[in-house]
């Protein structure tokens, strides 16, 4: 019984919060009729439906492109496509939905416009950046774990992004390369190829037989496990030199063992000359001892010193 | 003596010694804590030379070592090396539009130690050289063999080529260009094939190498006549559609030695 009393109480508290409200804000409020319009309302249906339509297709789009660059493309360029189709269709989306609030675009796109000027002035490196990683990308001169040179700097590559090339040096250093660097400097691939040879210069004395030097390297490389029949090593005499004979010997290695066979080819070339008495050339100057000889005077000098020339001389 | 078997832990006795052609593959057992320690390792052939043996102490890094846990035995079988072969024939020929020719080739294996199924080591039975099959740009890292071509349809008779350290492989070569090719190298992937043999002779399936204008494309030949009496000694480490076609179609589409 006391119960039916306290809801009895309370139902004419309830009922009395929306007089209230309305006391606040009348029906018939003028802003309010204004803003509430039919018109507004099928304004802001069509910037929700526009929205919701945009952000389908753009979402139904990056699944398709994300499909495609993953089947394609390296993870890292992957990315970097679905990135910015991303930016892409969000900026899409914005100006659909302001369109269809009715807002006036060519306006709003001037002052994008000179703004995208003045940022541009101002983020010209950034800028630079950005769009040079896109040739690199786009080039693929390099790719993820490659081992590439940019002018002496060597080391493997950590990470492509979108503003600069990371690297990852033999004695475990990270260089930040940007972007902009990488595409003005000459960049060396080290890693691109399954192969690559090993480039030995080697200047021997005079008195080498270079038939017999030639045999040996050859011989050389064929006992090297990790050096390669094919392609067959090369040969060259490069020219004669102050100090000596230049002798060119190159040898193909797997990439990945060019370090170890390096170091292999150096070793057993060095021991293999000194065991055949094959002597490497240092920088020499020949001398020549002899006495001093006055130099012979000419007959013409004699001549002059006896009376000067004969049309003087006359009788 | 049968060497490709299942043997027992050497527990009681002192480093085991397999003799296959001029290699020896020394396997000793270590104990750490109470669980035994297979160690095995290869012995070049001028290290067999002497009269006796000179073998490191098992804790050198020169054995391969390995965990028993509660194996009894360990398998000694041939394998193909892990990278692909190049054959180099020794007569290259030239082979005419249109034309097929079958015959054989062989190849060098490796002796594999194998515990419970899964391949601990594996030790080459030779000086294993390399070589590069296809272009600088795009070729393959191979293992370099340098053999005879023997045209032969025929079975291999067994008492040809009877020797442990080789594998013959049928071939079957069809020049689907328009011009003539020169055969000089092969290339077998032989993780896509088996050894099938005894003792002694041993081969793998029949191969197919068709030469045409957009380079070689190796595949296998469906079945092949067997040596009576033989058993799969090695099976493929790949299966399927990959060991069929297109392992074998995507690595040699792009190369051509015409």
């Amino acid at each position: 019984m006391q119960a039916t009393t306290t809801l009895a109480e309370a139902a004419p508290e309830v009922a009395s919060a929306p007089s209230r409200f309305w006391e606040i804000i009348p029906l018939d409020n003028a802003i309010f009729e204004q803003l509430f319009t039919v018109d507004t309302a099928i304004t802001v249906a069509r910037v929700v439906l526009t929205a919701a339509l945009g952000f389908i297709f753009v979402g139904l789009v990056i699944t398709v492109l994300r499909k495609v660059v993953t089947k394609r493309m390296e993870a890292r360029s992957g990315g970097l496509v679905v990135k910015i189709a991303q930016y892409l269709g969000f900026a899409f989306i914005a100006i659909s939905v302001l369109d269809a609030a009715g807002v006036n675009l060519s306006a709003l796109l001037g002052a994008a416009g000179i703004a995208g000027i003045a940022i541009g002035f101002a983020a010209q490196t950034s800028v630079s950046n950005f769009i040079s990683g896109f040739f690199i990308v786009s080039e693929k001169t390099f790719s993820q774990g490659d081992v590439i040179d940019v002018d002496g700097t060597s080391g493997l590559v950590h990470s492509i992004d979108a503003m600069s090339v990371k690297l990852r040096t033999f004695d475990n250093r990270l260089i930040r390369i940007p972007n902009e660097t990488l595409i003005k400097s000459n960049v060396k691939t080290i890693t691109r190829f399954p192969i690559r040879r090993l480039n030995m210069d080697i200047l021997v004395t005079y008195d080498t037989d270079i038939e017999r030097a030639r045999q040996v390297l050859l011989e050389l490389a064929a006992a090297e496990p990790n050096a390669l029949r094919s392609p067959e090593p090369v040969f060259m005499v490069s020219g004669f030199r102050d100090s000596g004979i230049a002798l060119f010997f190159g040898v193909w290695f797997a990439t990945n063992e060019w370090f170890d066979g390096n170091n292999a080819m150096h070793i057993a070339v060095k021991k293999r000359f000194d065991e055949e008495g094959i002597r490497f050339a240092l920088p020499t100057r020949t001398v020549y001892q002899g006495k001093a000889v006055a130099a012979p005077k000419k007959p013409g000098a004699r001549r002059a010193a006896a009376g000067g020339p004969r049309g003087n001389n006359g009788s | 003596m049968e060497t490709w078997k299942r043997w027992n832990l050497p527990k009681n006795e002192d480093t085991r010694v397999h003799r296959i052609g001029d290699r020896r593959i020394c396997v000793a057992v270590d104990m750490v804590g109470d669980q035994y320690v297979l160690a095995a390792m290869a012995l070049p052939p001028e290290a067999s030379r002497g009269s006796r043996l000179a073998l490191p102490s098992l804790s050198d890094k020169a054995w391969t070592r390995f965990f028993m846990d509660k194996a009894e035995d360990y398998e000694l079988a041939p394998a193909y090396p892990p990278m692909p072969t190049c054959i180099r024939l020794k007569q290259p020929f030239s082979l005419a539009p249109g034309s097929t020719v079958e015959g054989w080739i062989f190849s060098r294996i490796e002796a594999s130690i194998l515990v419970n199924g899964a391949r601990i080591a594996s030790f080459p039975l030779a000086t294993p050289y390399k070589t590069l099959y296809g272009s600088p740009e795009a070729g393959v890292i191979c293992r370099y063999d340098e053999e005879e071509f023997l045209a032969a349809a025929e079975p291999l008779a067994s008492s040809l080529h009877a020797d442990q350290r080789f594998v013959a492989h049928p071939v079957r070569l069809r020049n689907a260009s328009a011009e003539p090719v020169e055969v000089s190298d092969l290339c077998i992937y032989g993780e896509q094939l088996s050894i099938v043999g005894d003792e002694k002779t041993m081969q793998s399936e029949r191969l197919l190498f068709v030469f045409s204008s957009s380079g070689v494309r190796m595949s296998l030949d469906g079945t092949t006549l067997l040596p009576l009496g033989s058993r799969v000694m090695a099976k493929p480490a790949v299966s399927g559609e990959e060991r069929f076609i297109v392992r074998s179609f995507e690595l040699f589409k792009n190369m051509t030695r015409i």
